[in-house]
């Protein structure tokens, strides 16, 4: 019988809340380059926020950065180090609200590299705050009657703006809420390295992913929440697929 | 030969011969044409222009090609330089070398394309949250911008900290003779760069950290001093100014020498670390000195608060220091006079 | 020595200014040359500030000017620059034949763009100014002047103006 070891990148502990969904992202991520063997020939550029917790998890090139400036900096790295893999891991708050700037303009350039975004609908580390991607009626640090729309906006769906870029090579929203998910997911990332590696250009992966602890749910509900609200809103698959070579 | 060249295009072409291989910018008037030559004289090389969405995000391009120890830069000026602030920390913050240039415009917000000195205080004093220091150097003349652009790469990489060109408005416009030092290459593997395979960056914990800034400030200090001094021997009144003021200051004395007065001129070139050097050279030279004027294209004063400092660790704290500020235009000889003769009768009130 | 040429942007004083630099680089002489650039230029009010000097070059803005070449009439306000004794060029073209200047100056009036036109050269407005300013405050020798003038256009692969160029020269340089 096969053995899956934990992969060699992550294998130090991680201090992320239970339940929370890094670390089921981390270990795919991290599969995934070592299944490539591009484990010392990377370069993980984290923003700021909960991926902050990765600098001492992964055992390889982190570059800490700037809140929201991620994609410009991974971008840098790959100027640089064109041969390495260049990464960048953000959350939606880091991404999405203060770095929309910058994420959105690496796609539109069709920089040759992989963003990781995780969309757990807040900001998580700074306790609880609302994100561009917070749920219609959720209740936040800084929404405590519930996100109204009206007055907020709704939901920012960044990855379907970027699918709509000439040129990029690959963008797919996934999930962990279910195994099932996890297994596409990771089919996912795997498209968003490779395309990388073969030089396609820009990549993207929104991961949606849950966080019992800002949601002040248990682990069971968040997962039902996602799965009748969260998934509806933020829509699974492939937005760009990688073109046939 | 020497061929005329505008201030901009001469910073972009001495960054080539430097050895830079990366520029990633945003257009702003008065430095636009740093960027504008780069696009096209980058790729011919071999190197890469990068057109940046904002200014935050061309520094950080600049902090990721360096963490990986491609000798890269930036430049802007006026609000563009302010926005940069958070990625020089940044920057900092890593011990990350870099080359910066602000070609300084005029005022606060968006103030005007005037040429002025007024990011003095911010640039000398890090500019950004934390304590930290950059390597400022202010050229007066294209040529001498071409000299200090040329080795600002060798000094950033030294202390894995940022250099920054500190240039005017007009000196940036203005076209002067010149003369270019050949092509260089940095070879050398810096050693701590992130190179993929996640060897040791030397980065410190953050409880080491406090003294090991104490300590590289000290040593950028006593290092990096740089100023010209002009017949500061037997002055009475010592001008201090650096960049376009001070060739008005030089001019203005010497046709005040040429009546008599005793003026001489401390000109930093090294803005920060500040040339404290020259003021303690001064006044063991200069036994009859008066008082110290600043002259300085700023509103309300900035180098003037660094005259002050110099003067007390000269062991000259109670000489008077005046100032006269320029606003946004350069001063000319003629108001360098005006002013020392109101010093001089007593009509003209020292700042400190 | 400080000059300033000035006039409406497209007139040409920015290149003005830099063709004569390069006279004065060429006598071995240092030289700054500052363009007025950002608000300064909007609004047609473009001028540029030639210094050359055997020393050390002060200030490279206007201080004292010792020529001033007015394209238009606005830019005869820099007069208030001007030295005792220098001397305005006087585009009559853009500027009444009858315009009063204080009669401290020495004054030349030429209507720039007719004499320009006369030797088939309709952008060597500029260039007559600078042919009867050098030859009437003698600051360059009639061969150096028509020699770096040559160089400058060839320099930019631009020979086939050198015969109009220096025909717009020589046009200001033989009417005074």
């Amino acid at each position: 019988m096969a053995v899956r070891m934990i992969p060699e990148l992550v294998s130090r502990p991680h201090v992320f809340c239970p339940g929370c969904g890094h670390g089921i992202i981390n270990r795919l991520i991290a599969e995934v380059i070592e299944e490539f063997g591009y484990q010392k020939k990377m370069v993980l550029t984290l923003g700021v926020g909960c991926s902050c917790n990765m600098n001492d998890n992964w055992s390889c090139d982190v570059l800490q950065t700037a809140h929201g400036r991620a994609a410009a900096s991974a971008t840098g790295v790959k100027v640089a180090k064109p041969e390495l893999l260049s990464i960048s891991y953000q959350g939606d708050g880091d991404a999405y609200v203060i770095g929309l700037a910058e994420t959105l303009n690496a796609a539109y350039r069709n920089t040759p590299i992989t963003v990781f975004i995780v969309n757990n609908n807040n900001f998580a580390m700074t306790g609880g705050q609302m994100s561009w991607t917070t749920m219609p009626g959720q209740v936040t640090a800084t929404s405590p009657q519930g996100r109204d729309p009206k007055k907020t906006g709704f939901p920012i769906k960044v990855p379907e703006i970027i699918a709509g870029f000439e040129g990029v090579a690959y963008v797919a929203r996934g999930s962990v809420h279910s195994v099932k998910e996890i297994h596409r997911l990771k089919k996912y990332i795997r498209n968003a390295i490779e395309a990388q590696i073969n030089g396609e250009g820009y990549s993207m992966v929104e991961i949606l992913a849950p966080c019992p602890t800002n949601w002040k749910l248990d682990v069971k509900k968040s997962i039902q929440w996602m799965e009748e609200e969260v998934v509806p809103y933020f829509k699974l698959g492939e937005l760009r697929e990688r073109s046939p070579r | 030969m020497k061929k005329m060249w505008k201030g901009n295009h001469a910073i972009a072409e001495a960054a080539m011969r430097a050895g830079c291989l990366f520029y990633a910018g945003y257009p702003i008037t008065p430095q636009t044409e740093v960027g504008e030559y780069l696009s096209a004289r980058m790729p011919e090389l071999g190197r890469t222009f990068l057109q940046a969405e904002n200014e935050m995000s061309a520094v950080y391009m600049i902090f990721g090609a360096y963490a990986c120890g491609m000798r890269s830069m930036t430049s802007s000026s006026g609000p563009g330089f302010s926005l940069k602030q958070e990625g020089i920390g940044y920057l900092c913050a890593n011990n990350l070398p870099a080359v910066l240039v602000n070609v300084q415009r005029w005022g606060p917000g968006l103030g005007s394309l005037d040429s002025s000195q007024t990011d003095y205080l911010r640039d000398t004093r890090g500019g950004g949250n934390g304590d930290y220091r950059v390597i400022v150097l202010a050229p007066n003349s294209i040529q001498e911008t071409i000299d200090l652009i040329y080795n600002a790469w060798d000094l950033a990489e030294k202390y894995r900290n940022p250099v920054e060109i500190l240039s005017e408005g007009s000196l940036g416009q203005m076209m002067e003779a010149v003369e270019f030092p050949e092509f260089k290459t940095r070879e050398e593997d810096l050693g701590w760069t992130w190179d993929g395979t996640g060897r040791d960056h030397k980065k410190l914990e953050s409880s080491a950290k406090p003294a090991a800034t104490k300590a590289k400030i000290a040593l950028m200090t006593e290092n990096e001093q740089r100023w010209e001094s002009f017949q500061t021997e037997d002055a009475e009144y010592i001008i201090v100014a650096f960049g376009l003021p001070s060739r008005s200051a030089k001019n203005a004395i010497k046709q005040m020498r040429a009546r008599g007065e005793k003026v001489g001129l401390i000109r930093p070139i090294s803005v920060w670390p500040f040339p404290y050097k020259a003021f303690e050279q001064a006044a063991a030279a200069s036994p009859n000195l008066k008082g110290f004027i600043s002259v300085e294209s700023t509103d309300a004063g900035q180098l003037v608060e660094d005259v002050v400092i110099a003067a007390k660790k000269a062991k000259l704290g109670m000489l008077p220091v005046y100032g006269l500020f320029s606003g946004q235009h350069i001063p000319k000889s003629k108001e360098v006079i005006e002013f020392y003769e109101k010093v001089k009768d007593g009509t003209e009130k020292e700042v400190f | 020595m400080e000059i300033v040429f000035a006039g409406f942007g497209g007139q040409g004083v920015l290149t003005a200014g830099l063709i004569v630099s390069e006279m004065a680089l060429e006598e071995g002489k240092n030289v700054t040359w500052m363009p007025a650039y950002g608000p300064t230029m909007r609004g047609g009010k473009a001028y540029s500030v030639v210094k050359y000097s055997d020393d050390e070059i002060g200030c490279p803005d206007m201080e004292d000017i010792d020529i001033l070449v007015a394209m238009n009439e606005p830019s005869l306000e820099y007069t208030s620059f001007l030295k005792d004794g220098g001397t305005v060029i006087v585009n009559t073209d853009n500027i009444p034949e009858d315009v009063e200047i204080d009669s401290k100056y020495h004054v030349v009036k030429l209507p720039c763009l007719e004499m320009a036109l006369n030797v088939n050269n309709n952008k060597g407005t500029t260039i007559v100014a600078i042919g009867a300013m050098i030859h009437k405050c003698e600051l360059f020798s009639c061969d150096l002047s028509k020699k770096v003038l040559y160089e400058i256009f060839a320099s930019k692969g631009k020979e086939k103006y050198a015969a109009g160029n220096e025909a717009a020269l020589m046009a200001g340089w033989n009417a005074v």
